[in-house]
């Protein structure tokens, strides 16, 4: 993980008669922040690449990387990732508040609040699995919510629910199964 | 794999089949019917929600009933009553209409069947 590298040093003071900058402290937490959400931003785009059967429907992999963080540094690192890929994605695809935007702002918030809830979950919680289908279904509830109050309020749309919500929980399913491996991978030793 | 990872996904699964139940079945609730007085532009109801609709014509008040799907006309200030006697509209594409009060009736849906065929 790039996580572990030294925090950088501060510029040498300046010797021209201009005041000090103010410099901004970044933690250890920013910058992994930053280095994760680079990360799911580009398995955003390279996702976006993918052509889809129905609007609403793609794997969603970025997700793992939400999940993951979830799992190892808790609930506001992966809030962070999940906000920042959001609005870094669509900046660098052009969809800045665009329907698209809203509609993946949206699926992204609702799926944060669930993953808030779900993590201060007493007793023994749940692991990368029950998270990424729970994300996953309330990422589609959200956008879907939205879709149907704010854009297209069309009855029809409603015969819509049941296969995207099918396709949320496969995605979730198969986006938590590759998390657990993948922290599998990082927990066991080095070979 | 926890518990509650179990319980979330076992829950998610039960979950589709009820969401295939509920949004899949019955067809027809996409439906509309459109209602129309003299010249007026149309207003449409859903057809998923029992009603009754009064519409004022030149003659006086007609009363449409919607209920299970279906829409007729219930009474109509008209002499000969044929909107009366044309009985429940449930298809998509049927319609009728009294013209002395100038009300007309269309349901209208996704796949219209045929309002005539020309041999």
């Amino acid at each position: 993980m790039t996580a572990e590298d030294p925090l950088p040093t501060p510029a040498a003071p300046r010797t021209d008669g201009y005041p000090e900058p103010e410099s901004i402290r970044t933690t250890r937490e920013d910058h992994r922040i930053a280095w994760l959400a680079a990360l799911a931003i580009a398995i955003h785009i390279a996702e976006a690449a993918l052509p889809s059967p129905l609007p609403g429907i793609k794997p969603g992999l970025a997700n793992v990387v939400t999940i993951a963080a979830l799992v190892r540094f808790g609930w506001g690192t992966a809030a962070w990732i999940s906000l920042l890929r959001v609005l870094m994605g669509s900046l660098l695809l052009g969809t800045f508040l665009s329907p698209t935007f809203m509609l993946s702002l949206s699926g992204a918030l609702a799926s944060v609040a669930t993953l808030g809830l779900a993590s201060r979950l007493p007793g023994a919680g749940f692991g990368p699995i029950g998270y990424s289908v729970l994300a996953a279904m309330a990422h589609m509830a959200g956008q879907f919510t939205v879709a149907y109050y704010v854009f297209i309020r069309h009855p029809a749309l409603l015969h819509l629910v049941p296969i995207l919500m099918t396709a949320a929980v496969i995605f979730g399913l198969v986006s938590g199964i590759i998390v657990l491996m993948m922290l599998q991978q990082m927990r066991s030793p080095q070979s | 794999m926890t518990r509650a990872d179990l319980v979330a996904v076992i829950l998610a699964v039960a979950l589709l089949p009820v969401l295939y139940l509920h949004f899949w079945s019955g067809g027809g609730f996409a439906e509309q019917v459109r209602i129309q007085e003299g010249n007026q532009p149309p207003h449409y109801y859903s057809l998923a929600r029992d009603q009754r609709i009064r519409v004022h014509g030149p003659l006086g008040d007609s009363v449409l009933e919607i209920l299970h799907g279906r829409v007729r006309f219930v009474s109509s200030p008209c002499r000969n009553k044929i909107c009366v006697h044309s009985g429940w509209l449930s298809r998509a594409g049927e319609s009728t209409a009294c013209l002395p009060n100038r009300v007309s009736v269309q349901i209208i849906g996704q796949d219209p069947r045929f309002d005539a065929i020309n041999s």
